[in-house]
């Protein structure tokens, strides 16, 4: 591997991300601008901004690392991801938009009247969006350290610097552009090297003996019941429950647009998912040496030079490093700008200096923990997020913009039972590493901590003797009704 | 985007022109409106909700359909063992299932969907616009 090359890729993708934000800081001008990027970013942008930012590192290398190391099993991720966005569109993507609120705090507060549920909730948004964001940087850490030798610090310090400096320069509306922008990038900078790779297998020297490849036992035959459904339960309703996912409809210009620009990311995101996957299979094929944990993370960059030995395979490695550190930027961006959203508005005036001085504490305390942490599994930390996000937020969620009878103190009661419990079982699965039968309830908790928070939202909103809040008709009619007669 | 003066402001008050957060959906129902306004106002609550369980059943149906054809799709490949002695340039037929064929059901469901909900959405405008 040529590491000047790779840091040329890398400076070129931070150069290409603060001049697109520069022209973004000269188009924005006024706090809506700053939140929403005033609610007139069109479908395709939207879109390709929403996939941009949803596929992280968790996704650009961690996917063909689990399916090199695990098999068939990793396939579960990406269709958890895709159709978790099939969920987003058929519940929340249109109601959301029609709410007029800039954050999920801000929904909850308009839809419940309760300053308690919105600071909750805050809580709830902060930790889950710093608990996303440290995977991006320890991702950008090992790929600095596989292709330069770096120390992994270089590369979350690079990332944090790039993103907090981005987001409180240029705000909502240049962030659209950059991530926009770079799920192209990914995109462009995975499906070159597969097919190239797929071409050169196919005429390569390859003896392909399906049965130790691709073993029936690593197949789909081999899957566990419970530990399937309780994952794919985690990936499905997760995703309305991530803030960066919800504050990019707020910049669709109405709910039917919201709609169309839904269906629009399923479609992006699912190509790129198909593209990731067949580099997973051709992993297997070519590199089953670096079926290890740890190493796996690392094949889509590895994988290049090792088929195409010389210039050729350096600069596709080179496009795979763009590719990646556009993953950690456009991820850790968007997280970024939906928590300085959140804090500005509850602990500063909500003004645009204040926004500014959100991003860059939002930015600062994730770095602290990933420098102070290692690296686990890249796909595992990500997963982590989504069973928090769909234990605690999403039954919320669901039932505020569908149930008239929700209160705040179900809502409260709620998203502290779910989130207790995951939180909980996920620790003691960690520091126990499982007691026998309670192992994978334990280690996926999802199957139970979301109808428990569920549960116990309805029950308490029941017999909660205040009863919804009076105004609930008409803010429900309000999120289901189109903007216009 | 028309920001124009809004023509008329209902349910669904022209949410770009209200100032921020905290502000609730204003719909200024006088208590000392007539009998025949409130009457509309019947109305239109009658009608936004029957809208609003409409969109929930399209919405539970998209998600069960969903899960019918991807639990059919799940058995198939992981209980037909045939599917793994075929194969395609060497990779067995139910690895080539699991990795690509979830992607087309997911998008089809979501295409139903978008349809379905902007034609509940039109019958509502048409009930309304005839009042």
């Amino acid at each position: 591997m040529n590491a000047l090359l790779d840091l040329v890729a890398v400076a070129l993708v931070a150069l290409a991300t603060v001049l697109i934000g520069v022209y973004g800081l000269r188009a924005s001008r006024t706090t809506s601008d700053f939140f929403v990027a005033s609610r007139t970013v069109r479908p395709v942008w939207n879109a390709s901004a929403i996939s941009g930012e949803y596929l992280s590192a968790g996704t650009f290398l961690g996917l063909s690392g689990l399916v090199l190391l695990g098999g068939a099993r990793g396939f579960w991720f990406p269709i958890g991801y895709a159709a978790g966005y099939l969920l987003v569109l058929v519940f929340v993507a249109a109601p959301l938009r029609r709410s007029g609120a800039y954050t999920i705090p801000d929904f909850i507060e308009a839809r419940l009247q309760s300053g308690a549920a919105r600071r909750v909730t805050s809580v709830l948004v902060l930790l889950i969006g710093w608990l996303y964001i440290v995977p991006q940087l320890h991702g950008a850490g090992i790929t600095l350290v596989v292709v330069a030798g770096l120390p992994p610090w270089i590369g979350a310090v690079l990332v944090a610097v790039l993103v907090g400096g981005a987001v409180a320069a240029g705000g909502m509306r240049a962030i659209t552009f950059v991530q926009a922008f770079q799920y192209w990038l990914k995109l462009t900078a995975l499906l070159v090297p597969v097919v190239l790779i797929s071409f050169a297998a196919a005429g390569g020297p390859h003896e392909i003996d399906p049965a130790t490849v691709f073993p029936p036992a690593a197949g789909p035959g081999g899957i566990d019941a419970y530990e399937t459904a309780s994952l794919l339960l985690a990936l499905l309703l997760g995703t309305m429950g991530l803030p960066h996912v919800l504050a990019r409809f707020y910049t669709s210009p109405d709910g039917v647009s919201a709609r169309r620009t839904t269906v629009l990311v399923v479609a992006m995101v699912s190509v790129f998912y198909a593209v990731s996957s067949a580099m997973g299979l051709l992993a297997r094929v070519l590199a089953p040496d670096l079926a290890q944990p740890g190493a796996a993370d690392t094949v889509a960059l590895v994988l290049p030079s090792r088929v195409f030995p010389g210039l050729a395979g350096e600069l596709l490695t080179a496009l795979v490093v763009a590719g990646a550190f556009a993953a950690f930027l456009a991820t850790s961006a968007g997280l970024v700008v939906s928590l300085a959203g959140v804090i500005s508005q509850d602990v500063f005036s909500g003004s645009v200096r204040s926004f500014r001085l959100s991003a860059v504490l939002c930015t600062v305390v994730p770095l602290a923990v990933a420098l102070l942490t290692a690296p686990a599994g890249l796909v595992s930390s990500v997963g982590v997020v989504f069973v928090f996000a769909a234990s605690s937020l999403s039954p919320m969620l669901l039932l505020g913009v569908w149930w008239r009878g929700l209160t705040a103190r179900g809502a409260v009661a709620g998203m502290v039972t779910g989130a207790v419990a995951c939180g909980l079982a996920l620790l003691v699965y960690a520091a126990v590493d499982g007691v026998g039968l309670a192992a994978p309830y334990l280690a996926q908790p999802a199957a139970w901590t979301i109808p428990l928070a569920t549960a116990v939202t309805v029950v308490v909103s029941l017999l909660d003797r205040h009863g919804p809040p009076t105004r609930t008709d008409r803010y429900l009619a309000r999120l289901h009704s189109p903007e216009r007669l | 985007m028309s920001d124009g003066a809004p023509r008329r402001v209902r349910v669904t008050a022209d949410v770009r022109r209200l100032p921020a957060s905290r502000t609730q959906p204003v719909r200024l129902a006088s208590p000392h409106a007539d009998a025949a306004a409130d009457a509309v106002d019947d109305a239109d609550a009658v009608y936004s909700r029957a809208l609003r369980r409409t969109q929930l059943r399209l919405a539970l149906g998209t998600v069960a359909g969903f899960v019918v054809v991807a639990v059919a799709l799940t058995v198939a490949i992981a209980g037909i063992p045939e599917l793994d002695r075929h194969d395609i340039g060497g990779v067995p037929l139910s690895w080539l299932l699991h990795a690509f064929a979830f992607y087309p059901v997911i998008f089809v469901f979501a295409l139903l969907y978008a349809r379905g909900a902007a034609r509940n959405e039109q019958r509502y405008r048409t009930l309304r616009e005839r009042e």
